[in-house]
């Protein structure tokens, strides 16, 4: 087990290493010079020259993704071109609003998944509707859905709330940043309610798809263990069909779920960036869609990085998890 | 609420048939139409300028104008252009799209895994470690960096995403190689002389064609819906092009009240998405039946 842990870990190194080799190469082989959208275009050539030699352009190519390696060791992800801050100031400003939501996409994501897995697989009125909704959902993209949801939630019954992540003028800054924990925290119960009404059709929006995705898995799964001997072996000796179902078929269906719903992360990290946009989020996918029309490349490589470093870890982790689960997998 | 279905409802169920929506009589009807479907959707999109009404770049009426009014099936947007028009061309551009990034990902996945599956050896594994770091990585989240190093344009999307696509193709093929490899068919072939070439083309490639061609259609939804995104983000054709998801995000303002301008373009991805998954499973189904 602990081999395999390590072995684990020691590949999620790798891959990271390879991921901000990737970075550095992408701003290596961009038509865009650093240093003239640093001074722009009126910039004296000895300010160019002067510049390019203080960012350490000027050196070989090894000695400055060593630089680049060694600035990011120390949390420096460059500066964005925009907004003229470094981008890590930036992602401190974005990541909570963004973080939030991911986590309760990704919560409701599971619920959901486990819903539609069980109630396709028992044989019920309602298993062919849900059946429909499975093949609806994995294919409507997720802006389509948060607009539905605004068009239906918001502007017919007037429910839920449509933009941003809360209606307060002032609402707590700390200590968290995330308004649902803050809330409760500073004693503001209102402000954990208010945000989480914001939070429903947005996160909702980006849970169907990955929900689907898990859920399909979930379900074949379960149906292939429903056929499996030891199922009829556990209904022969008189086990009741709610304990086989939740003690074993259900334990040993998760794997492959657990694996899709690691995977289902990458997909919902470009969900997210998307959905910020539909509902005005004040999240990395704003930093992002704003730094986009002005090629703002620190920034985008920033917010690359730490979403690629997550989904790694994530899926890490997911695969520790398993491991731990049975430990009848081994690397 | 789930357990007390089970309760009473799995084991009667048992018996039955599970995972269809029809029965498998009925299903291989389906499957063929589904695969046919996939034709249509190709036929709309090269015949988008003679089906279009209007020019989809032009106004061609008053701004504004709800589905249904005139001519304009689906309403005209806030310059007076004629919706349906451009959604037809958006529709064109994503499905191409959408078919030329896949054909990328078999030539080069499908190159990678046959060479890689047939040398085996320290080359086998270099090339399947390379294949794991980019399995391993968010290919959206990649696919933007990428096109923000290249410059925004619609022929750096494409790029981009193509270079995160192949090592998914590349794993399958190298899969269906090594297989393949180990066959009778494969050493029966080698003693009677053929050079490496003939046997790449002549006696792996087509074993693994089922496998290309059903993970492709079973993906080209998923891509159909990740470029939509991209070019949501505005990581496509610049702006008086008719693009679906750029022609949404363009005009979210809209949304509240003139809900067609942006919900139209939105539901022609859902709908072109939703006809590659059906025929992606009727694909897979029609050639697992052989």
């Amino acid at each position: 087990m602990r081999r395999l842990i390590a072995k684990r870990l020691a590949a999620m190194a790798v891959i990271i290493l390879v991921l901000t080799a990737v970075m550095f190469l992408l701003q290596r082989i961009s038509p865009l010079d650093p240093v003239h959208a640093m001074l722009g275009a009126n910039a004296s050539r000895q300010a160019l020259t002067a510049e390019r030699h203080n960012l350490g352009l000027d050196r070989p190519v090894i000695d400055q993704y060593g630089r680049y390696l060694d600035g990011l060791a120390r949390g420096n992800l460059g500066m964005s071109y925009r907004t003229r801050r470094p981008v890590t100031t930036d992602i401190g400003t974005f990541l909570p609003a963004t973080a939030e939501l991911t986590f309760y996409a990704l919560a409701l994501a599971l619920v959901l998944a486990v819903l539609l897995a069980f109630g396709t697989t028992l044989e019920w009125p309602g298993a062919r509707l849900l059946r429909l909704v499975l093949l609806g959902g994995s294919s409507a993209p997720a802006f389509l859905l948060s607009i539905a949801g605004i068009l239906v939630f918001y502007k017919q019954l007037g429910w839920l709330p449509a933009s941003g992540r809360t209606s307060l003028a002032n609402p707590p800054t700390g200590p968290t940043g995330l308004l649902t924990v803050d809330g409760l925290l500073t004693g503001q119960p209102g402000v954990t309610l208010d945000a989480c009404q914001h939070l429903v059709l947005p996160a909702l929006a980006i849970a169907i798809g990955p929900a689907v995705s898990i859920g399909r898995v979930l379900r074949s799964s379960l149906a292939s263990n429903l056929r499996a001997d030891y199922v009829r072996t556990a209904r022969a000796k008189g086990l009741s069909e709610g304990r086989l179902l939740l003690r074993h078929v259900t334990r040993n269906s998760v794997g492959a779920a657990l694996s899709m719903t690691g995977l289902q992360v990458g997909l919902m990290f470009a969900g997210v960036l998307v959905i910020e946009q539909v509902f005005a989020w004040p999240g990395l996918g704003q930093y992002v869609a704003q730094s986009i029309p002005v090629a703002d490349f620190p920034a985008i490589a920033g917010v690359t990085l730490l979403l690629g470093a997550g989904y790694v870890v994530i899926n890490t982790t997911v695969d520790i998890l398993q491991a731990v689960a049975d430990p009848r997998i081994s690397v | 609420m789930a357990v007390a279905e089970a309760h009473t409802t799995v084991s009667a169920a048992r018996a039955r048939r599970r995972g269809r929506l029809l029965p498998s009589d009925a299903g291989r009807a389906v499957n063929w139409a589904a695969a046919c479907m996939l034709l249509m959707v190709t036929a709309v999109a090269l015949l988008a300028p003679l089906l279009a009404p209007y020019n989809p770049l032009a106004p061609v009426s008053m701004p504004l104008q709800p589905p249904g009014h005139g001519t304009f099936l689906l309403g005209t947007d806030a310059i007076g252009r004629d919706v349906l028009s451009r959604v037809l061309y958006g529709w064109r551009s994503s499905w191409f799209a959408a078919l030329a990034v896949i054909a990328s990902g078999v030539v080069i996945g499908g190159f990678v895994g046959v060479f890689a599956g047939m040398s085996g050896g320290w080359l086998d594994n270099l090339l399947m470690r390379v294949t794991d770091g980019f399995l391993a990585l968010p290919a959206p989240v990649i696919a933007i960096a990428v096109v923000a190093a290249l410059g925004a344009s619609f022929f750096h999307t494409l790029l981009a995403v193509a270079i995160v696509w192949w090592p998914f193709y590349a794993r399958i093929v190298r899969g269906e190689v090594r297989a393949l490899a180990a066959r009778p068919h494969m050493a029966a072939a080698r003693l009677a002389g053929s050079g490496r070439l003939r046997l790449a083309g002549r006696h792996l490639l087509p074993g693994t064609v089922p496998a290309i061609v059903i993970t492709a259609s079973l993906d080209v939804g998923n891509l159909v819906l990740t470029l939509a995104a991209l070019s949501f983000l505005g990581l496509g054709q610049p702006a008086p092009a008719p693009e679906l998801g750029a022609d949404t995000a363009r005009n979210l303002q809209f949304l509240l009240q003139q809900w067609w301008i942006p919900v139209m373009p939105g539901l022609a991805v859902f709908l072109l998405a939703l006809i590659a998954n059906l025929a992606g499973d009727g694909v897979r189904d029609l050639m697992g039946d052989r």
